[in-house]
């Protein structure tokens, strides 16, 4: 049984890919993943510090304990590839293409949905907004790409899904996902020729009425990822989640491990605390997804103590001293810190413990704009390596004791 | 140069100023109010928001005690809207001698404060929080006032009596003519444009900066020592009294419930330059500390944000005394007369106080000036209610949460955390015709709950932008230095909950709107 | 000290401080996805929460549109109690407002079976009327579509009375609930005779009346405590002989693994802690069983197919779905997995005239899917959620026990 922690995107892509190896897997996880709230473009990297115009071959220049130089360069190259082919996304790691921000930046991202394509480039825009929307703006947005030379407007329509004064991304989703909705947006806005349209990014719960508006108003449209909840993460985390499914792995939430049984240098099982009561896991592989500070997988106590949550791993690059300095948008102390692994992804000491996406030391995604393509190609990965080890030891007998998922004290 | 004409010129926009431009205008005065900064920018707006009952005077300050006791009534019958009535307790806690109970209840006695000794089991039943090995407990008429709707209320109604505010004007140079001071030189701080002002009077409400501003009229060492104290708010009402450490004044001995958060303060230390006061880590970790000597589980309770007030001690310069501990200064205090002082006429310093006697510091202040010029008009401050709070009821803790019901159905929720509606937000934004973020966050409390701006911001910088003569690049601007601002309360104190809030907000403004790469 | 504490519910509370407003425990909120009446889970739990004085009724009636379906507390990834926060501040709400009749009347199963099961065919009769059903709906504030439960006339426990389960080495005890005591006799016959064939002797302690979980849900506390204690007491005699208890009402079990504990401040009781250690769903019971190699699992085929919907407070137990990998072991069942997220009925909520409709609009996803399917059963773990789907679809609605019961031979 290989146990993976955490359901963000790190933990999903390990998973699926273990499990439609063949593997049996289980995910614990607090809760949902960050998936809803990250626009899931794949942003492999977008600074360091510098704006960076080809992703792969910056890695070179990385910091030594950086997560992409501990992978490799290679890594990165598969795990693109099999994203792109398995859930439909255009681009590569090799170039980054500028897609406008909800702010009405341009940054950087390798890897993007199909309904976000036609957001690179610098053809003119028309930006729709929606009053009801308070999580998008759409003349801010345009503005501010005019500042940067490209040509733009909006328009902020008066619609309202399901007669919602305030509704979210998610209700706007469905409104877009009925007919009646949908189409009172593709009468209200009239391009003109030669201009792409922006959305905010809630043209359907799938994606498909992306593809119908599209069609309809005759020019490319693209949506613009906004404030969480994130539509565009929802589908990810959806579709991973039923590729899991069906590749028979399961998710528990509300398991959170709180450490772990060990035997030597191997892992033998996972403590986990369910609603009021604590069980165990055993587990033959482990992939440690929880996340970062951000996700909780990392927590830092009122006495400046680091801690990785789940399994107590030791977390590094946290100053006994200053860990931040003043000027927000700077480099901070601790800014790049977490558990350090070797090439393999191992920390040290632990001989069936992976560590995956944001929990490793050695990046600042926010900064870099690296955090989903950290995610994605340590989660592939780790997935590698373990079907690696596993096809080359003889597998052990499918004996109950050894793949028991629950057990109660 | 552009200039104006008033008969009172009041420098500093923090309580006092706006109770003197309260008071001055009700008494027919030509009023203009001015500030540096926004209103309560400086140490009014950097306090724990305690409404004194008196009782942390008592003992050391009774002339400074009887003062709260008779202004704590007079606030809550003027600005009711801006108080809300806690009720305090006075604890002493495991590491206090008990014996100081009862000098501080016989303190309590002969400055007619309405103290009572309660049993520990009835005080941990009203505040389950408190720590249980407390040895005695004292209620008092404690409350806590919301200083910014308070400096708010007083500007508005003086600005209903005529009087102009004018924030984001420094002064640069006070103007004398022979032996008296004839107004001041304003920059306007958005703008770099300079102005005139000629006063028949000046009074220096600046408070911890007084000093300086007396310095542009070459008069010399005023005694006005800032008193460098830190604060932290926590995350959610951790009491619903406000808990005061009973004994001789302490750091961190005091935790205020004010609106949604509940404040621990604070320290005393000199401070060279009132303008120099960032927090220290050791600070930090001291007030930490002490916030687990009142409630237990202190420190895994959330911080969200620490800053620093200076307050403005007088010491009389007679008095001689060099290294003295700042809370050792009587905290009343006292009109500086610089005819007697210094020969020059037309200009009043209020110096000392303290927030809840606001009202009675400006009362004295302009009687002080009535009489140099000579003009009879009385104080009516006692009585006047200034807008806001004409229906007399205290503030009561779920009154946004009561309103958002009714408009649920018919307004965005812009700031979730504090409950801001949208209509509410567009009308402060025009009212203030401020492009600062941080100033509507003044004025409404926008992004000072637990996410401390990370959702509500980008909407508001959107529907500021959306509001007439606001382009793309003031927007934007703003919504950088409003990141820039939040993050110097936020940097020293993110540890659990409140680190992983940053991070999560690092991700939406960095990861997600990249700001920091807008044109 | 001697101050009582409920350490618990300061824990549920304090959670708020948790809250990061990432907008997950919105996504997944099946009532506010339906209506804005309700403005959320995160709105309504740990940003309300931060404006409430804690001894005081909560200003904001919209609260009640909770339904206490507990998906938000699932789906928080800082750990959030969203929903018992809710609950909390629910039953404050309620005794500043006061609680309807027929709100105490839902929050009394075993008192209405009682009444009811003398009379069952009138009581039946009543019920189903439908000039009495809209006088109900006006009166009462029942709603005249709503599901309600059918009596027997006969109990669950008169029925266990009457045998005596055969010796074995594996003892358990049966944790009924209401549902199969008074309405769905069927449903705890199957599990008895079911857990017979698995090879385990089994106790069906006596004296079983209401776990406490609807008069929690309504807001009284003192009345679901006093269910809650007197349940503990009848099961508790079972945990400390080292048997382990086990229910088919996923709600019931979840109230006395974890909610009573969490929501009323009854950690300190003896009797509920050793009964809370205890407890188990069935089908996670008996998925530990088969992971342990110690399950009869010589099913027969059953050539049809079913749909199978994993009700809110079942995955609030964190242990996956179970009945699927259970259902799993009959050869040639045919099982579509629905993945809605509520049904919509929660407990008693769906059962209201002035939440119905929200119910209805709730579990319509659900519906479209098992109307889709077109299945022979509709299958779920929870005996409200089956009423009200089988209501909503017209299609029969049953327990996975009833399934594998089938399966083994043992029935139709």
């Amino acid at each position: 049984m290989i146990v993976v922690i955490g359901a963000g995107l790190a933990g999903l892509v390990a998973a699926v890919k273990l499990a439609e190896g063949g593997e049996r897997v289980v995910v614990l996880a607090k809760g949902v993943g960050a998936t809803h709230l990250s626009p899931c473009t794949i942003d492999v990297l977008g600074y360091a510090p510098d704006r960076v115009a080809r992703p792969l071959d910056a890695i070179a220049d990385l910091p030594a304990d950086h997560p992409y130089v501990r992978v490799g360069r290679d890594a990165i190259v598969s795990a693109a590839a099999w994203w792109r082919e398995s859930m439909g996304f255009v681009g590569s790691p090799e170039k980054n293409v500028l897609l406008p921000t909800a702010v009405g930046a341009l940054k950087p991202s390798a890897l993007v949905p199909e309904t976000m394509a036609a957001g690179a480039g610098s053809d003119p825009v028309c930006v729709v907004g929606f009053r009801a929307l308070k999580d998008f703006h759409a003349a801010l947005l345009a503005d501010n790409l005019v500042r940067a030379g490209i040509e733009a407007r909006s328009v902020e329509l008066d619609l309202r899904p399901e007669g919602r004064v305030d509704a979210n991304s998610l209700a706007f989703a469905r409104g877009f996902d009925d007919r009646v909705f949908r189409d009172a947006v593709v009468r209200a806005v009239s391009p003109r020729d030669g201009e792409r349209v922006a959305f905010p990014a809630v043209l359907g719960l799938d994606g498909s009425a992306w593809r119908d508006v599209q069609e309809r108003l005759g020019r490319p449209v693209f949506e613009v990822p906004t404030l969480p909840p994130s539509v565009p993460g929802m589908r990810v985390a959806k579709v991973l989640r039923e590729r899991l499914r069906r590749a028979g792995g399961r998710v528990l939430l509300n398991n959170v491990v709180v450490g772990a049984e060990r035997a030597g240098e191997r892992v033998t099982a996972l403590r986990v605390r369910v609603g009021l009561r604590e069980v165990t896991y055993a587990a033959d592989w482990v992939v440690l997804a929880t996340g970062g500070f951000a996700s909780g997988g990392l927590e830092l106590d009122s006495r400046w103590q680091p801690h990785e949550v789940a399994l107590g791993l030791p977390v590094t690059g946290v100053p006994a001293e200053q860990r931040f300095v003043p000027e927000y948008f700077a480099e901070h102390p601790m800014g790049r810190a977490g558990v350090v692994v070797g090439r393999d992804l191992r920390p040290e000491g632990l001989a069936n413990v992976l560590v995956v996406g944001a929990t490793l030391a050695g990046a600042q995604p926010w900064k870099e704009k690296s955090g989903d393509g950290i995610s994605l190609a340590t989660g592939h990965r780790a997935a590698e390596l373990i079907l690696g080890a596993r096809a080359t030891t003889a597998p052990a007998p499918d004996a109950p004791t050894e793949s028991s998922p629950a057990e109660a004290r | 140069m552009a200039s104006l004409e008033t008969d009172v010129l009041v420098i500093g926009g923090g309580a006092t100023g706006a109770g003197v431009a309260w008071d001055a205008s009700l008494r027919g005065f030509d009023v203009i109010l001015v500030d540096r900064a926004d209103l309560a920018e400086g140490t009014s707006g950097r306090f724990h928001g305690l409404l004194h009952s008196g009782g942390r005077y008592v003992v050391k300050d009774p002339v400074a005690a009887e003062e709260c006791v008779a202004e704590n009534v007079v606030l809550r019958r003027i600005v009711a809207d801006c108080i809300e009535d806690t009720g305090g307790l006075f604890v002493v806690t495991p590491d206090d001698d008990p014996a100081y109970g009862d000098a501080f209840m016989e303190g309590c006695r002969k400055t007619n404060l309405p103290a009572e000794e309660i049993g520990v089991d009835a005080a941990l039943r009203m505040e389950p929080r408190l720590n249980p090995g407390i040895k005695r407990a004292f209620t008092v008429p404690d409350g806590s006032i919301d200083v910014w709707k308070t400096v708010w209320s007083l500007a508005r109604g003086a600005q209903q009596h005529g009087a102009r505010i004018l924030t984001y004007h420094r002064v640069i140079d006070l103007h004398v003519e022979g032996d008296a001071v004839t107004g001041a030189r304003l920059r306007n701080e958005r703008t770099g444009e300079e102005l005139d002002v000629n006063a028949g009077f000046t009074l220096n409400a600046s408070g911890a900066w007084a000093a300086q501003i007396v310095k542009m009229a070459g008069i010399e060492g005023v005694g006005v020592i800032p008193g460098k104290g830190i604060m932290i708010a926590m995350n959610h009402r951790l009491v619903n009294t406000v808990i005061n450490r009973c004994t001789l004044p302490a750091d961190g001995d005091i935790l205020v419930p004010i609106r949604t958060v509940s404040v621990i303060g604070t320290t005393d230390e000199r401070a060279a330059d009132p303008d120099d006061i960032p927090p220290t880590q050791e600070e930090v970790d001291a007030m930490l500390d002490d916030g687990e000597r009142l409630v237990p589980g202190f420190r895994e309770a959330r911080a969200l944000r620490v800053w620093a007030g200076v307050r403005p001690l007088f010491q009389d310069e007679k008095a001689g005394a060099a290294e003295v501990d700042t809370r050792d200064v009587s905290r009343t205090h006292a009109v500086v007369d610089h005819v007697a002082r210094d020969g020059i006429g037309r200009l009043l310093t209020m110096s000392g106080g303290k927030l809840t006697t606001l009202r009675l510091m400006a009362q004295d202040l302009v009687d002080a000036m009535c009489r140099q010029l000579g003009e009879d008009r009385p104080c009516t401050t006692e009585e006047a209610i200034p807008p806001g709070n004409e229906d007399g009821e205290l503030y009561s803790i779920g009154s946004r949460l009561r309103a958002r019901e009714k408009t649920m159905q018919d307004e965005q929720l812009i700031c979730e955390c504090e409950l801001i509606g949208r209509s509410k937000l567009e009308e402060t934004m025009r009212r203030r015709e401020t492009t600062i973020l941080d100033d509507i966050r003044r004025s409404l409390r926008l992004g000072m709950g637990p996410c401390q701006g990370g959702f509500c911001i980008y909407r508001a910088t959107g529907i500021e932008h959306g509001l007439d003569g606001i382009d793309a690049a003031t927007a934007s601007d703003s919504l950088r230095d409003f990141l820039q601002e939040r993050w110097k309360g936020m940097w020293p104190i993110l540890y659990g909950d409140q680190l992983r809030q940053a991070r999560l907000d690092d991700w939406i403004f960095q990861g997600l709107l990249d700001v920091e790469h807008l044109p | 000290m001697t101050v009582e504490h409920d350490i618990l519910g300061d824990l549920m509370r304090g959670s708020l401080d948790h809250c990061i407003k990432c907008t997950i425990c919105e996504t997944a909120c099946p009532v506010s996805n339906a209506t804005p009446l309700f403005p959320g889970p995160k709105y309504v739990g740990p940003q309300a929460e931060r404006f409430r004085v804690s001894d005081e009724a909560s200003p904001d009636a919209s609260l009640d549109y909770c339904s206490g379906c507990g998906v938000c507390t699932q789906v928080c990834p800082q750990g959030v109690h969203i929903a018992e926060i809710n609950t909390q501040a629910r039953a404050k709400l309620r005794d500043r407002t006061g609680h309807k009749f027929r709100d105490r009347l839902l929050a009394r199963p075993d008192v209405l079976g009682r009444l009811a099961t003398p009379v069952a065919p009138l009581a039946n009769l009543t019920l189903r009327a439908k000039p009495l059903r809209a006088l109900g709906e006006k009166l009462v504030g029942l709603d005249r579509r709503a599901a309600l439960p059918a009596y027997p006339g006969r109990t669950l426990q008169g029925w266990a009375r009457k045998r005596t389960s055969p010796a074995a080495a594996r003892r358990v005890a049966y944790f009924h609930g209401c549902g199969a005591n008074w309405s769905e006799l069927q449903v705890g016959q199957k599990a008895v005779e079911l857990l017979e064939w698995l090879g385990c002797q089994v106790d069906v302690p006596r004296g079983q009346l209401c776990c406490g979980l609807p008069a929690q849900s309504n807001g009284m506390f003192d009345l679901a405590r006093k269910y809650t204690g007197r349940m503990a007491g009848v099961l508790a005699p079972s945990a400390r002989a080292g048997v382990d208890i086990v229910g088919t009402s996923p709600s019931c079990t979840l109230m006395l693994k974890r909610e009573a504990r969490e929501i009323l401040g009854m950690e300190g009781h003896g009797d509920l802690r050793a009964v809370s250690d205890r407890m188990y769903d069935i089908c996670e019971y008996l998925l530990a069983l088969h992971d342990r190699g110690e399950l009869r699992t010589d099913f027969q085929p059953l050539p049809i197919t079913v749909t199978y919907h994993a009700p809110c407070q079942q995955q609030g137990h964190g242990v996956g779905k179970p009945a699927l990998d259970l259902l799993a072991l009959v050869p040639e069942l045919q099982v579509i997995e629905n993945d809605a997220v509520c049904c919509g009925v929660a407990g008693t909520y769906g059962l209201k005239h002035e939440k119905y409709e929200i119910a209805m609009k709730v579990g319509s996803r659900l519906f479209q899917q098992i109307g889709d399917a077109a299945p022979e059963l509709a299958v779920c773990d929870t005996e409200t959620c089956r009423w009200h789907i089988a209501e909503a679809t017209g299609v029969p609605a049953v327990h996975p026990v009833e399934v594998l019961h089938r399966a083994a031979g043992l029935g139709a």
